[in-house]
């Protein structure tokens, strides 16, 4: 303690510096965070809604602070420093705790408010709406955060914390300016195993899998409801705004009751919603209707706008029919964004189930489409260099590669009996030595000798079953245990830095040389992965490989083709490639949306944002000479009607 | 292209009838109008087709068949209530008028929201042709289907429509509307045929073991509607029965009552497009699913000699 209190001292000394953009750490929460208080002067401030105590390893109650933002606001921050300079308090000083801190909690702690997005089908365009929106809120200097109460997606990520959530809550957070994406955005994964079964996580734990009956029958009325509320109420006891995802439609009325996912999460938040439709698709109009007709009331009620999303071509051309829809609806039409150019990465949506080929570029890279195939947004980066990269399922198109990649998978067992069925593993046989073979998670599993499962863990029953050879690996799959973890990693001959994830059920003995040597601190002598340099074969349990260049490099550099020879400062970081999209996202949305409505909704006039300092809007004008964006300044309507007509 | 296929499919040859207007993209907004086989007009942006003129020339084909063949089974296009595109509509609405053609709505569960797909196109149909809307079919459905049984009795209640079945998602091929254009000479050749009809039979077999009733489809298509009574009164057919369609019994009282007051000029303005759709108030308390409610009619309508909001019985 005493530490700390030298460190505080130091703080009060310094006074209100800001950002501080110099630390290595930079922001270690949030982008435009006050960073005067590293060390909180209210430690130990014992409050639940801030913080919450956990037992230490000797088996103290420790108070846990680290999900707290309280002292990173500018508001907070400049009130406590000018009562520390009215009372002339020292760090240690009993009055932060018993004078300041509830003052500064009184004028300046608020509970969230939820703002929800609902798709009137999958594929509406929600996860970019909220990653748009998140954008939109923190450039005006608002702390918000994502939240999806569940998700199906084979895509997932890792938390710092090593808990997994879905891809696209992942990404959110990235648009939020958050740091640390955490398991309270998205506390119920689901991730299906095949047509009919999935594996439930529960706050990052598998928990366990259930069937469509089962997930809605048990798994919802006993837990989810539960789930819901203590995860947003985490959210919104430290963020100024929410904003929510809903899940596939909210008017499924065959299980509307049970569906956690869309208004009764609004509800449990009381989130005003947004209606988004595919207005690239046939029947948009049908879809709107159909769904606000199938809500029942109390929740139609909820529905503050409509958003059509995706438009392709000319947007005017939509305006009659928008305005009829307002008139038919009463509800109001509150953005027509076209369609946007935007390299972020998916979910795994049905654009990619029909994907065969992207990119026209000189390096061929093959993936094998396995039929279990999970987070394929691995491959990303790769689409930034010079490539033509084919998602193929037969033993010709595996052939023509100047690069294979064997990915990620929910079940390897069954998938590489299938990469036996279809001929694809004697190609690969063949192509062994001739081309660079890169083999992530289940697919570095699959390129061992053996695999086991002596409890049907993977395959239903107990398999042995022999792997490809090309590594003298054996990986087996003892209990329900799963590896969520963030790993920081080089390359061995010093060659740069790695940066992934694990996600994977199932070890490996390793008896190969390491692809990698672990950086994080703590893990002196850890390695990760197999290479066979000479054969130009390599394995990893890493997602995220391809997101720093210098692994990048490395395996585009072995493929043949004209791609390999790209120019080191052609490989750019996937993260910052992902950032820049994400403002392209929100300058689409600001430009298609009526911004004076979304102000009205999310009640802007009533909530002072937590960073004075806000990011200037990318468009270049500042925010209070910008009108509301949109058809015209009232938006669609001519009149401003916004009471449904179903009210009685 | 896709009449041809379906043409086979009825062990016939493809004529220019089964496809009377075809309309060809040449790229930058402008295209080519065939009718019935040649070349009738250019289009560009600012010009339109003359709907009339080209809807008779659609209705003398259509008589053709009707004349040659037992059954004639139409494809619409895209969705039938496109707001934007309705007043010029010929594929869909534009023959159900002008031939009373009784129609079936496919809906695609694998998005999603399939429930308020169908039930949105059916409230935004013209209320002169919506009585022709006679059933529902739930395609590409993936998993156990008892889950939707609920979710297909509202439906059903809400728009008196008749579930004729749930199809699975199929991996079957069928070849694409454009692919094959591009393909040239692939048109008539024994194999490709012969492939797309043993496709089509697995796809029946399948569709028929999840409870696709294809003597439904015959039934409707038998009850050709008479385009001259198309406003009728499905209460006064004795189509729809308190009992069995309680909620659309009460729906379809209503709307005959606000189509009354709307020709009396009680209510709030002239309207060209469907009336607001009336909205269902469940009873508080009651699981969504029940059919206890009642109707809220639309704001600014007073149906005659009748309180505001009506009461289910």
């Amino acid at each position: 303690m005493d530490s700390i209190k030298a460190k505080v001292s130091r703080e009060i000394a310094a006074g209100d510096i800001g950002p501080d953009r110099k630390c290595p750490y930079h922001p270690c929460h949030f982008r435009g965070q006050n960073c005067s208080f590293c060390y909180c002067p209210f430690y130990p401030c014992g409050d639940e809604d801030l913080g919450h105590f956990v037992s230490s390893r000797r088996g103290e109650r420790i108070w846990s602070c680290d999900d707290c933002l309280f002292c990173h606001r500018d508001g907070v921050v400049a009130f406590a420093y000018g009562r520390i300079r009215e009372l002339g308090l020292e760090a240690g000083d009993p009055r932060f705790l018993s004078e300041v801190f509830p003052e500064a909690k009184r004028r300046f702690w608020h509970r969230g408010r939820a703002l929800m997005v609902v798709g009137a089908t999958s594929d509406a365009g929600k996860s970019f709406a909220v990653a748009a929106l998140c954008r939109i809120f923190m450039r005006r200097g608002y702390l918000v955060a994502p939240f999806k109460s569940q998700n199906m997606s084979l895509n997932s990520r890792v938390t710092v914390r090593g808990a997994e959530i879905a891809m696209a809550q992942s990404l959110q957070a990235q648009a939020a300016g958050l740091r640390n994406a955490d398991v309270h955005m998205n506390p119920i994964l689901l991730k299906p195993k095949g047509d009919v079964v999935s594996q439930v996580v529960v706050e990052g734990e598998p928990f366990a899998d259930y069937d469509v009956g089962g997930y809605y029958g048990e798994f919802v009325p006993k837990h989810a409801r539960e789930i819901v509320e203590r995860n947003m109420g985490h959210l919104l006891g430290r963020y100024d705004y929410v904003i929510m995802e809903g899940a596939g439609s909210p008017a499924e009325i065959n299980i509307y009751d049970r569906d956690i996912a869309n208004m009764r999460a609004a509800e449990i938040a009381d989130a005003d919603v947004l209606l988004t439709v595919n207005a690239e698709w046939g029947g948009s109009f049908a879809y709107v209707v159909g769904t606000l007709a199938l809500m029942a009331p109390r929740d139609r009620a909820r529905v503050k706008g409509i958003i059509l999303n995706n438009i392709r071509g000319d947007p005017s051309r939509i305006h009659p029919g928008a305005e009829e829809l307002e008139r038919l609806t009463g509800v109001p039409v509150v953005g027509i964004i076209p369609h946007l150019d935007v390299d972020l990465p998916q979910e795994d949506s049905e654009a990619f189930r029909r994907a065969g080929s992207r990119g026209s570029g000189g390096t061929r890279i093959t993936v094998v489409k396995l039929p279990r195939i999970a987070n394929f947004t691995d491959i990303d980066p790769l689409y930034l260099q010079d490539t033509t990269v084919d998602f193929v399922e037969t033993p010709e198109g595996v052939l023509a590669a100047d690069a294979i990649i064997i990915p990620g998978t929910k079940n390897t067992i069954r998938d590489l009996e299938w990469l036996k069925e279809s001929g694809i593993a004697s190609v690969l046989g063949e192509m062994r030595g001739r081309v660079p073979i890169l083999g992530i998670c289940g697919g570095y599993q699959m390129m061992g000798v053996a695999l086991h499962d002596p409890n049907g863990i993977e395959g239903g029953e107990p398999r042995d079953l022999e792997g490809l050879g090309f590594f003298d690996n054996e990986s087996s799959w003892e209990g329900y245990a799963k590896i969520t973890r963030r790993r920081h990693c080089e390359l061995l001959d010093g060659g740069g830095d790695v940066e992934g994830y694990e996600i994977h059920m199932g070890t490996t003995e390793v008896r190969e040389k390491p692809l990698f040597k672990v950086t994080a601190i703590g893990c002196a002598d850890e390695f990760e992965g197999s290479v066979r340099e000479d054969e130009m074969l390599y394995g990893t349990y890493l997602h995220g490989v391809f997101d720093k260049p210098a692994f990048r490099r490395l395996f585009m550099s072995k493929a043949k083709g004209r791609g390999g020879e790209a120019e080191p400062a052609d490989l750019e970081d996937y993260d910052e490639h992902v950032d820049r999209n994400l403002d392209i996202l929100a300058d689409g949305f600001e430009k298609g949306l009526d911004m004076g409505a979304l102000a009205r909704i999310a009640g802007w006039g009533e909530r002072v944002p937590c960073c004075s300092w806000a990011r200037p809007p990318a468009l270049g004008r500042p925010p209070s000479t910008r009108h509301t964006a949109g058809i015209s300044p009232r938006g669609v309507r001519g009149s401003s009607r916004s009471r449904p007509p179903t009210s009685p | 292209m896709g009449q041809a296929f379906q043409a086979w499919a009825c062990g016939i040859e493809p004529t220019a009838d089964m496809n009377p207007v075809l309309v060809k993209p040449l790229g930058g907004g402008r295209m080519q109008v065939m009718l019935r086989g040649e070349l009738f007009m250019h289009v560009g942006p600012g010009t339109s087709i003359p709907k009339d003129e080209v809807m008779d020339r659609v209705c003398e084909s259509y008589d053709l068949l009707c004349r040659d063949y037992d059954r004639v089974v139409c494809e619409g296009s895209g969705s039938p209530v496109e707001l934007n595109l309705m007043e010029a509509d010929m594929a869909n609405i534009g023959l159900m008028r002008a031939r009373g053609v009784p129609a079936v709505l496919i809906g695609d569960i694998e998005r999603g929201g399939v429930f308020a797909a169908v039930y949105g196109t059916w409230l935004l149909m013209p209320e002169d042709v919506r009585p022709l809307m006679r059933g529902f079919v739930i395609n590409r459905f993936r998993g156990d289907a008892s889950i939707l049984g609920s979710g297909i009795k509202k439906v059903e209640e809400l728009t008196g429509m008749e579930c004729l079945g749930i199809v699975p998602y199929n991996h079957l091929r069928f070849p694409e509307e454009d692919s094959l254009s591009s393909k040239g000479g692939g048109i008539g050749s024994g194999s490709i045929q012969e492939g797309f009809v043993r496709n089509l039979d697995e796809l029946i077999a399948s569709a028929e073991e999840t409870g696709l009733d294809f003597s439904r489809f015959d039934e409707i298509s038998s009850a050709r509607g008479d385009p001259d009574r198309l406003n009728h009164d499905p209460i006064a057919d004795g189509r729809i029965h308190r009992d069995r369609h309680p909620i659309h019994y009460e729906y379809e009282r209503l709307r005959v009552e606000t189509r009354a007051a709307c020709r009396l000029g009680r209510c709030g303005s002239r309207r060209r497009f469907p009336p607001l759709p009336l909205a269902f108030e469940p009873e508080a308390h009651s699981p969504s699913t029940s059919s206890a409610g009642r109707f809220i009619p639309p704001e600014g309508i007073r149906p005659i000699n009748r309180p505001v909001a009506a009461e289910c019985a």
